[in-house]
């Protein structure tokens, strides 16, 4: 097109242009990583910090920062500085599945961490097996990433949906009954999660009923209004994020909290600090949680944290990322090494010290699924409480990570090593 | 007028000039990226993004219609290679066919609706067919992975039957079989716009009724344009997910057709190599402002801005030669 017309002048503006065109370019020119003295260890931290997952996300970058910042202190891995790399997800999966390249091809990390999204962490799985780089999720909770899909590289620190739908089960039969109603949200995590906790509830000999709704849904009348004609023991709230939330105000403006239990699997700190007063209610699992007066080592941990947080209490996501980290040095550290397959098997079956599981249980990856079989938090969430603005959430009991976890072999995790 | 005419042409960059400097940039990319902090899939994900924006273009730059529906087109290719890899053969060739016929023969589907809509109403009813095929994909959890995405699948190795040609494990080998596959794609558009059926779509593009009144059955040709269209972009979708060995749903969402329509118009979406340049400056900002902080959307789209501002033609509307006027 452009080839048969008649050319104009250089003008002067033409110039100035392309001038200035070019000298934008240079902010987006890629930066050169400079040589250091010293080789240090590095971390690849993948997440989305942006996007709807970004509060969670943020939780476990300031809980990584801090970690390595505190290990730096303390002389490092195997003596080296640790280095960590942040990556931004975008909470979309191409994005994720790029940096990981990113972090792996130009950066050369010696871990990968990531991904908050459970979608994310498994596409990440691929690049990481596929390049044998050792890679922790430290909170992705979908089921086959330490069961039918689990990988000799790959290390799960939070949950899975079935340790927490185990978890809360039993305590909600114990105290309730057995007669319950899932109000569920219409997609794969969704309908784990129901299917968890309905295998849970019929072992106990339970019945059920219930509605799957959109992941966005806010308009819950119609299925409250099912569920208090179905008189069930217990309401089953497996929404997520604002989702949770309108179905929670629901509830409570409709006067059902006086008719039956609310629960639900997993509440975090970060969702319940946005939950107006009124309707913190319900039963519910923390993965970790900040109060644990018998246990010393977690008040030291609190008391040293908490600056770097502004003053808040950390999260059960800042506590996932001081897990992660620290499962790299103990695992290099027994190792003596930084290669996978040996950092790996090191890892397998390590039992953490007490200050870092910061736990009343002792806790250990699992060897058969790579599995933290951390303990579990369950109990009451509540208006913030004496113990501050965090305060919001009251231990009822603590359930062992391997009685909510049933055993490895039933996870379908079968784990091939390279040879 | 012969003066003007000899200095501007001296400076004007020549189509044989940007097709050296271009395909030279391409295929010695693995060796010029790691000396300026880049990587080879960076480069594979930016062939990617253009080839998918090159597709818009031929509907949006050269018919004149905006569509902003085609990640669904993406995204079908890219469903389409996976579903094949996991549950039909192992071949990556076979993938690649079926995953653009099966996001170019929706997008055939959906443009025999479509032709009659100009404007926004064109562009509000590809939305929504897009929107359609992403909540197909996101609930049909036993088939596509659901919101989880698709996996379980890895690229195969090219098998010649002399030899075999690894790109699974080599993402050197790889990064050069999206280059040949992008070459023939682009080599082939090319040929349609040379043609004169792409001669018909610029007609259509400058003057929709002075092309009606010409006889041209302009319904019949925005619809084969849009076809063509959707086939190139599935196409691009196919590699995406060869190259992620992953594909999810939000590849078929709005956003990524935002993205799509994006990088063509920074580009310059009235040029043919405009969305390769779109994708270098989106990819890149993507990949390295990301890594510095967390409001790099912010510089996405403040760099939109000011190039729509500053270069509405796009960035390589600026280089090549206004139209005679």
């Amino acid at each position: 097109m452009s080839r048969n017309g008649v050319g104009p002048m250089v003008r002067r503006r033409r110039i100035l242009k392309v001038g200035a065109g070019i000298g934008a370019l240079q902010f987006t020119a890629p930066f050169i990583i400079q040589a250091r003295g010293e080789q240090p260890v590095k971390i690849g931290f993948i997440d989305p910090i942006t996007g709807s997952l970004s509060a969670l996300a943020v939780s476990e970058v300031e809980g990584a920062k801090w970690t390595v910042e505190q290990m730096n202190k303390k002389g490092g891995i195997l003596g080296r500085p640790v280095e960590l790399l942040v990556e931004d997800s975008a909470n979309d999966t191409g994005t994720g599945v790029q940096k990981a390249h990113k972090l792996i091809e130009r950066d050369k990390v010696d871990v990968i961490m990531g991904d908050v999204n459970s979608g994310i962490a498994y596409a990440i799985m691929g690049v990481t097996s596929e390049k044998k780089v050792l890679h922790i999720v430290p909170g992705g909770h979908t089921d086959p990433i330490t069961g039918k899909d689990c990988k000799w590289n790959t290390f799960r620190t939070c949950n899975t949906t079935a340790m927490d739908a185990a978890a809360v089960t039993g305590e909600l039969v114990k105290k309730f009954g057995k007669k319950w109603f899932f109000i569920t949200p219409d997609y794969a995590y969704g309908k784990t999660l129901q299917e968890n906790f309905v295998k849970n509830l019929k072992k106990a000999g339970g019945t059920y009923e219930g509605d799957m709704l959109p992941i966005a849904n806010t308009d819950f009348s119609a299925t409250l209004i099912k569920a208090k004609a179905y008189k069930p023991d217990v309401l089953l709230n497996n929404m997520g994020g604002a989702a949770q939330l309108n179905c929670m105000k629901q509830f409570v403006q409709f006067g059902m909290a006086k008719e039956m239990a609310l629960g639900g699997a997993l509440y975090e700190i970060e969702t319940l600090r946005s939950v107006p007063k009124e309707a913190l209610t319900g039963w519910w699992v923390m993965e970790w949680w900040w109060n644990q007066p018998n246990v010393p080592a977690v008040k030291q941990f609190v008391d040293a944290i908490s600056p770097a947080l502004g003053g808040k209490k950390p999260s059960a996501r800042h506590w996932f990322s001081y897990v992660s980290i620290n499962a790299v040095r103990l695992a290099a550290e027994k190792a003596k090494s930084l290669e996978a397959v040996k950092m790996a098997h090191a890892l397998s079956d390590l039992e953490l010290p007490p200050e870092i599981a910061l736990s009343p249980n002792k806790i250990r990856y699992r060897g058969g699924d790579h599995q933290l079989m951390s303990d579990l938090f369950v109990g009451q969430v509540q208006p913030a409480g004496p113990g501050g603005p965090d305060d919001l959430f009251k231990v009822e009991s603590v359930v062992p990570g391997e009685q909510a976890a049933g055993s490895a072999e039933a996870t379908g995790c079968k784990i091939s090593w390279p040879a | 007028m012969s003066t003007v005419t000899t200095r501007a042409d001296a400076t004007v960059v020549r189509p044989w000039q940007q097709l050296v400097v271009i395909w030279a940039l391409l295929l010695t990319a693995p060796f010029w990226l790691p000396l300026v902090g880049g990587y080879t899939a960076v480069a594979a994900r930016v062939l990617v993004m253009a080839l998918a924006a090159m597709g818009l273009n031929l509907l949006l730059g050269y018919t004149g219609v905006l569509s902003f529906g085609h990640a669904a087109y993406f995204g079908l290719g890219a469903y389409g290679a996976g579903l094949t890899l996991k549950y039909v053969a192992h071949s990556t060739p076979l993938a690649i066919v079926a995953g653009t016929l099966l996001g170019g023969i929706a997008g055939m589907l959906f443009g025999l609706l479509l032709v009659r809509r100009r404007g926004v109403y064109f562009a509000m009813v590809t939305i929504a067919f897009g929107q359609v095929c992403f909540y197909i994909a996101y609930k049909w959890d036993d088939f596509t992975g659901g919101y989880d995405g698709l996996r379980g699948f890895v690229r195969a190795p090219l098998d010649f039957g002399l030899f075999t040609i690894d790109i699974t494990n080599n993402g050197m080998l790889f990064y050069y079989f999206v280059v040949v596959v992008f070459g023939l794609a682009v080599g082939l558009q090319a040929l349609i716009l040379r043609s004169p059926f792409g001669r018909t779509m610029l007609a259509i593009r400058e003057n929709e009724r002075r092309a009606r009144f010409l006889g041209l059955p302009v319904e019949k040709h925005i619809w084969i344009s849009f076809s063509i269209s959707c086939f190139f972009t599935a196409l691009a979708g196919t590699l995406y997910a060869l190259l992620n060995n992953f594909a999810d749903p939000l590849g078929l969402n709005y956003i990524m057709s935002g993205n799509i329509v994006m990088i063509a118009v920074m580009g310059g979406m009235r040029t043919f190599w405009g969305p390769l340049v779109g994708a270098v400056l989106f990819v890149l900002l993507q990949d390295y402002v990301s890594s510095m902080t967390t409001n790099w959307m912010s510089f996405v789209g403040l760099v939109f801005v000011l190039v729509v501002l500053f270069f509405p033609r796009g960035l390589m509307g600026v280089l090549q030669r206004k139209p005679s006027a």
